[in-house]
């Protein structure tokens, strides 16, 4: 049988994506949107920082595809593409007429020369697998583009729409981390360390209808009390991303702002190590989540704005499986599993809540309270951030832990043993690669909910919540991303009503 | 041969500088010490938890970070006698220039800060000196109770809600920059400095008036005073410029708290400071900017406790000078 899998080929008509608004957007004005981290570095392509590609991912770069704010795949710098039937051969239409920012023209070569230097040997690049996995680039002319892959894989599409794919030019790539070139609607100004970056309209964009802001500025404010009040003085218009749930229910009271709130790829785990006694013992994992109230988890750290999760998808992600009733509260039940893995009158712990993320102590109070019911005692401690990083990610030496997985996608790390918590399943493996590998919608559906289901029937983590994507901003600022189904702040269709 | 005090003076002064220079040595090693044993991979911290080991390995090695001790420590401080700047890991940029900008912040702010905190406490600590013990004094005495107790962050927050939320009239935080709004900039700096010079005000007031009431039970001012002189000409002349000697040199001191405080302040209004660099170096494992920075912080103090020496040396010759 013939699959032949022809996906989008349509240019991007952006009455698709703009919001149901009766007025159509208008054109002009200059917005400063608040983040909390300067990103290290302006080069999404020598980094996996989440700080950069929230200033430039789909602003300043694009790659060949893009993912939407619908999380869907739509072209980027690629018109369209082909699946050939044995799903390793991709064959994208490249955009015409495209220039980057310093003039240079985008085409065939230039996609090739980018993902080779992805693949190269002492690249920068924080994914060199996503280039490795290719074997062959081929150019037929200048604006087709044809890769085979050495193996099939399910997730490429996806890989090539991360920060990490985007395309640079030939010439004026090597100071992209402080002067960054790309193809995007917006073009770099300035970089004012310690306060913003600067960006202004690209007035030679391939979409002559976009972007609609004449000026876009990042700025950083770490201080949520001051990200606060910088939005309440005027100093700022948007305040794009981690926002406190309690702060965003109080600037929603106030007729001036509106406060959006949807949701992201970050699940919010209590990472549990999976080699450290007792919780190697899946008996003691599956009591700690019947222990574990998940809808009031969500009530008291995010005052209901989360989504509870039973696994380690986000439901804004295709192929979700809502598998929350897995383990559902039950303190009865999770004293008899303790009971079975003998340990009857329960344990002592130690849980280490990073400090930089107020979720993660909140959420860590939470679940110290509700274990305690069930006889485990968890001993809070606060660690601060580099802390975290190398005694508990890199080192694995931890018992209980609790963070927020950002990044879409990112189930492969149950597939690792050496992860940091630890987790070591031929199956979990085996359905992975299945559904890697898999050459038609229906196998990946099935494979990737498997991976679901095997993840959590062995609660690997103690699976809470997804966290809510909350961004406030003055209430004539339209079309601001819901959702944050990829880790963005793209502005590109965002306009001032006023 | 000079003049047989010229000696002793420069032996003094040399052993002073001596003293300097070690105890500069001993904070580098101590500050690259604890900055070398902290955990935390600046590596791991740039390139995030999805990066791969190979990378991370990479970019350890580009670093240098996966060199002896020794060897790290004998290059920074090479280049630092050479005048070589180190590249800021999180930046990409010269940790020279990051701190000259940083610096064009701070320096004003601090210099601000001091001037607000002279402008409230000299004349406070007069005041409170010339009514000493009756409620004109008490009050004062309260108020740097209070001054004393308050935390300068939490300060800066008031400040912000009254004159930035609700009045509208300064901006929340941020620095648009001297060159780009000279006088937007100043305006920036007002709060901040506000906050950080109260505080302190507090400290000096009190200093002042117990420092006034010393001097006001010296013979001198009893003789000025017996020669009919009037009570201002006995207080702003006499009596003031003896007073304000020690209350210079605390101020002089008090340079390394105002770095401090800066660091505080400087997150609150998201100024682009020395003291938030230095902040977020910490948190970002940016170690060539958090070495420099210390070091430069350390010896800023050292120096100015290396003035106050000779300045007293200078003045007064009963201080020994072996």
């Amino acid at each position: 049988m013939k699959r032949l899998v022809a996906i989008a080929c349509v240019l991007v008509l952006v009455s698709a994506f703009s919001a149901p608004a009766a007025e159509p957007p208008k054109r002009g004005g200059s917005l400063i949107v608040c983040v909390g981290d300067e990103p290290p570095g302006l080069d999404p392509t020598a980094s996996a920082s989440a700080a950069i590609d929230r200033v430039v991912y789909s602003n300043l770069f694009e790659g060949l595809v893009k993912v939407d704010r619908h999380g869907k795949l739509v072209p980027g710098l690629a018109l369209g593409w082909e699946v050939s039937p044995d799903a390793k051969t991709y064959t994208f239409r490249l955009r015409q007429g495209v220039r980057f920012h310093n003039g240079e023209p985008f085409n065939a070569q230039v996609a090739r020369w980018n993902l080779e230097r992805g693949a190269a040997e002492g690249t920068k690049n924080a994914h060199p697998e996503f280039f490795r996995q290719i074997a062959t680039i081929e150019t037929p002319d200048d604006f087709t583009l044809r890769l085979t892959l050495k193996e099939v894989n399910a997730l490429f599409l996806f890989q090539m729409a991360e920060g990490d794919s985007v395309m640079l030019p030939m010439k004026g790539w090597e100071d992209t981390a402080s002067r960054p070139i790309g193809t995007g609607p917006f073009r770099f100004i300035e970089w004012r360390r310690g306060d913003s970056v600067v960006l202004e309209r690209n007035p030679n964009y391939w979409n002559p209808a976009l972007p609609y802001l004449d000026r876009l500025t990042y700025r950083f404010i770490k201080d949520p009390s001051a990200q606060v009040a910088a939005l309440k003085a005027g100093d700022v218009d948007v305040l794009g991303w981690i926002l406190a749930p309690e702060i965003a229910r109080g600037i929603a009271r106030d007729k001036r702002f509106k406060v959006l709130s949807g949701s992201s790829t970050s699940e919010v785990i209590m990472s549990t190590n999976n080699k450290a006694k007792p919780f190697d013992n899946k008996l003691v994992r599956q009591a700690m989540a019947h222990a574990i109230d998940r809808k009031t988890v969500n009530e008291l750290v995010m005052l209901g704005y989360g989504t509870p999760i039973g696994s380690h998808w986000p439901p804004i992600t295709p192929y979700y499986v809502d598998l929350t009733k897995k383990f559902p509260y039950d303190p009865k039940k999770a004293k008899e599993l303790l009971a079975q893995a003998g340990y009857p009158n329960g344990f002592a712990a130690r849980i280490q809540l990073p400090a930089i993320y107020p979720y993660a102590q909140k959420a860590g109070e939470v679940i110290a309270d509700m274990l305690g019911r069930v006889g485990i005692r968890l001993k809070i401690e606060i660690v601060e951030w580099g802390f975290w990083l190398d005694r508990i990610f890199k080192q694995k030496d931890f018992e209980l832990s609790m963070i927020g997985h950002a990044e879409a996608w990112d189930i492969g790390i149950y597939a690792n043993p050496n992860y940091y918590f630890q987790y070591d399943s031929a199956e979990f493996r085996d359905a992975y690669q299945k559904a890697l590998r898999a050459e038609t919608e229906a196998e990946k559906a099935k494979w990737f909910a498997r991976c679901q289901e095997i993840v959590a029937e062995d609660a690997v983590n103690g699976f809470l919540f997804v966290s809510p994507s909350l961004s406030a901003m003055k209430a004539e600022v339209m079309n601001w991303w819901k959702d944050y189904p990829t880790i963005a702040l793209d502005a590109t269709e965002v306009w001032w009503n006023k | 041969m000079g003049p047989p005090g010229l000696f002793p003076m420069l032996r003094y002064v040399l052993i002073k500088f001596a003293t300097l220079v070690l105890l500069l040595i001993l904070v580098s090693l101590t500050v690259f010490a604890v900055l070398f044993v902290l955990p935390g991979d600046p590596a791991q911290i740039i390139l995030g938890i999805h990066a791969t080991p190979e990378s991370l390995a990479r970019l350890r090695a580009e670093l240098g970070l996966d060199r002896p001790f020794f060897t790290q420590y004998a290059d920074w401080v090479g280049n630092l006698l050479l005048g070589r700047s180190a590249l800021s890991i999180h930046y990409k940029m010269p940790v020279f220039e990051l701190v000259a900008s940083r610096l064009a912040v701070t320096g004003p702010l601090a210099l601000l800060a001091m001037l607000f905190a002279v402008a409230f406490a000299i004349p406070l600590g007069i005041y409170a000196a010339r009514h000493q013990n009756r409620p004109q004094d008490l009050a004062v005495m309260a108020f740097t109770q209070v001054g004393l107790a308050t935390p300068e962050f939490w300060l800066g927050i008031l400040l912000v809600l009254l004159f930035s939320v609700e009045l509208n009239w300064f901006a929340a935080g941020g620095f648009p920059g001297w060159v780009a709004d000279p006088l937007g900039s100043l305006k920036a700096l007002l709060l901040p400095a506000f906050a950080l010079g109260i505080i302190r005000a507090a400290i000096l007031a009190r200093l002042t008036r117990s420092s006034m009431l010393d001097v006001l039970r010296e013979d001198y001012i009893r003789t000025a005073r017996a020669k009919g002189l009037r009570e201002r000409t006995v207080i702003y002349v006499h009596a003031l410029r003896n007073a304000l000697i020690p209350v210079l040199t605390i101020l002089g001191l008090q340079l390394g708290q105002l770095l401090a405080g800066a660091i505080i302040i400087e997150n609150v209004f998201f100024l682009p400071g020395l003291g938030r660099l230095v902040f977020t170096a910490i948190g970002m494992r940016d170690l060539p900017v958090v070495r420099d920075v210390v070091l430069l912080m350390a010896a800023a103090v050292v120096f100015v406790n290396f003035l106050v020496d000779l300045a007293y040396a200078a003045v007064d010759p009963r201080i020994e000078l072996h």
